[in-house]
């Protein structure tokens, strides 16, 4: 262990490494599912749809420490999934946060796939296209949106305090190395403590973590062709 | 040359094929070409039928000019003929070929010998060139595809000659590297004709394809159609622009109130028409 003046490195560094591995595990698993279920919704109709769009939308106000009691109870040793011994590990915290991100990444995603203008479907249909290059073409078409959903869901993940305080137990080991503990739940932590200088730098690292995703978003919307509108 | 009147029969031919049909083989690509058919069709969106048995057919080597007022079915009509949806009633073929009577996998074989543009603005958001060639990289299979994808994230190779081919005919080669949002209205419309043409397709369906365009834009489609009929590509235009049926048909058919009430060579139709209802739609005298 070293330290930088009051701040502990490496207590710094393993924090941040567990978020970051967290919430991007959970957003990879929440685009793995929600994208699919985007494309399903947004090609086609279907009874109920309405209904199943307002019950995505609604998930995005989840209360996320309504969250981490349910996916508590589910993993606890009682509970459905309590064979897998997930409480207090990462992998319960990546379950918890996906919950969380994909009715943000779904509801979004599945906007942007609305957005595409059906004469670009018919377009791709008419170049001889299958419903799968469709489907690839809306993606491609969709792209800008579709990132706004990760980024979306990102900032939704590794914001998160309550659920993965609840089903994280926030758990550092005796040599200052997190398991289970966030820069979120650090914050709560160090601010309880009175770490005033931890908890700023804490707060600094994930501003500066959330800034650099939103930036790369904004570098692929700048770099890919077709934005300059539909017409002049 | 072929434009059939209802109840004209299954043949696709009318009693008004006075023009001779170029040969489909003599098209100058070194393979045939093939007529697209539609027999007795009907079809509807739930208020009541918007087309009505109608029968025509385009043959290798000809424009057809199918005309009538906005909102009589045209584009319905070129949907079903360009195999969006099944038809309620009756038949499409490409050439002996009842498409909607195929396997799907044949059907898709079918379809892409069938090329269209539309009305509307539909360039992708990407290059021109992308647009132009996304037609072939549909046909290629997935392993070529994904191949090329990764190559395209190493470097840019130089348009292929189909698509240069087909900007050329469009007048837009200049601008293959341009982004597709960046162009205008007529200009987008060339390279969405010239997306058709890559493909080099036997039929090749435009809905209303010069709406709104200066005639500068106008004069460019006009051209790239008679090439494309000059390759032995059958030509299918749908159009209210009584002027340019005129200019660019061989064959036109009026449709009114979603009838195909009168077809024959261009000149015939506007000069003679047998029905009353036609003679006053061409001379502007019947408003809809």
């Amino acid at each position: 262990m070293f330290g930088l003046g009051d701040l502990n490195l490496t207590y710094l560094v393993s924090i941040t490494a567990v978020s970051l591995y967290v919430s991007t595990a959970a957003v990879a698993l929440s685009a793995a599912l929600g994208l699919p279920i985007s494309l399903a919704v947004g090609f086609r109709d279907f009874y109920g749809k309405s209904v199943v769009t307002s019950i995505i939308s609604t998930g995005m106000g989840f209360p996320s420490v309504v969250v981490g009691l349910v996916v508590l109870l589910a993993l606890s040793r009682s509970g459905p999934l309590g064979t897998f011994d997930l409480l207090f590990t990462p992998e319960a915290m990546i379950l918890s946060q996906t919950i969380l991100a994909l009715p943000v990444l779904v509801s979004v995603s599945l906007s942007a796939v609305q957005s595409v203008p059906q004469d670009l479907r018919d377009a791709a249909f008419a170049a001889g296209g299958t419903s799968t290059d469709v489907a690839l073409l809306v993606v491609r078409e969709a792209r800008y949106g579709i990132v706004t959903a990760l980024l979306a869901a990102y900032g939704r993940a590794i914001s998160e305090v309550g659920s993965v305080l609840i089903v994280g137990g926030n758990i550092v080991f005796s040599d200052s190395t997190s398991f289970t503990r966030t820069l979120t739940t650090a914050i709560t932590v160090e601010a309880r403590k009175g770490n005033i200088e931890t908890g700023i730098a804490l707060g600094a690292i994930l501003l500066a973590l959330v800034l650099g995703v939103n930036a790369l978003g904004a570098r692929f919307r700048d770099r890919t062709p077709g934005r300059n509108g539909r017409g002049r | 040359m072929t434009t059939e009147r209802p109840g004209a029969g299954d043949t696709g031919a009318s009693e008004s094929d006075e023009t001779t049909a170029p040969d489909p083989a003599s098209n100058g690509t070194g393979r045939g070409r093939t007529r697209l058919a539609a027999h007795d069709l009907g079809h509807g969106f739930g208020n009541g039928a918007v087309l009505e048995d109608i029968s025509l057919a385009v043959e290798p080597g000809e424009i057809l000019a199918v005309v009538g007022p906005s909102g009589t079915g045209k584009t319905t009509l070129f949907r079903l003929l360009a195999m969006f949806e099944r038809p309620d009633e009756g038949t499409v073929e490409v050439g002996d070929d009842d498409v909607w009577a195929l396997p799907e996998a044949r059907r898709l074989a079918v379809r892409r010998r069938v090329g269209m543009a539309f009305q509307t603005r539909s360039l992708f958001s990407t290059t021109v060139e992308e647009n132009v060639s996304y037609g072939l990289r549909v046909r290629r299979p997935w392993s070529a595809r994904v191949r090329e994808a990764v190559e395209g994230l190493f470097g840019r190779e130089e348009p292929s000659e189909t698509v240069e081919d087909a900007l050329r005919t469009v007048g837009m080669f200049d601008k293959v590297d341009r982004d597709a949002g960046s162009l205008s209205a007529g200009e987008a419309q060339r390279v969405a004709i010239a997306r058709a043409l890559a493909p080099d397709p036997d039929v090749l369906l435009l809905d209303e394809p010069t709406s709104n365009l200066d005639p500068r834009n106008t004069a460019a489609i006009e051209s790239a159609m008679r090439a494309a009929r000059d390759r032995g590509i059958a030509v299918a235009l749908a159009t209210h622009d009584m002027q340019q049926a005129r200019r660019v048909s061989d064959r036109t058919a009026v449709i009114l109130d979603g009838t195909c009430i009168e077809s024959g060579p261009t000149a015939r139709v506007f000069e003679s028409p047998n029905d009353d209802r036609v003679r006053r739609f061409v001379e502007g005298k019947l408003v809809y």
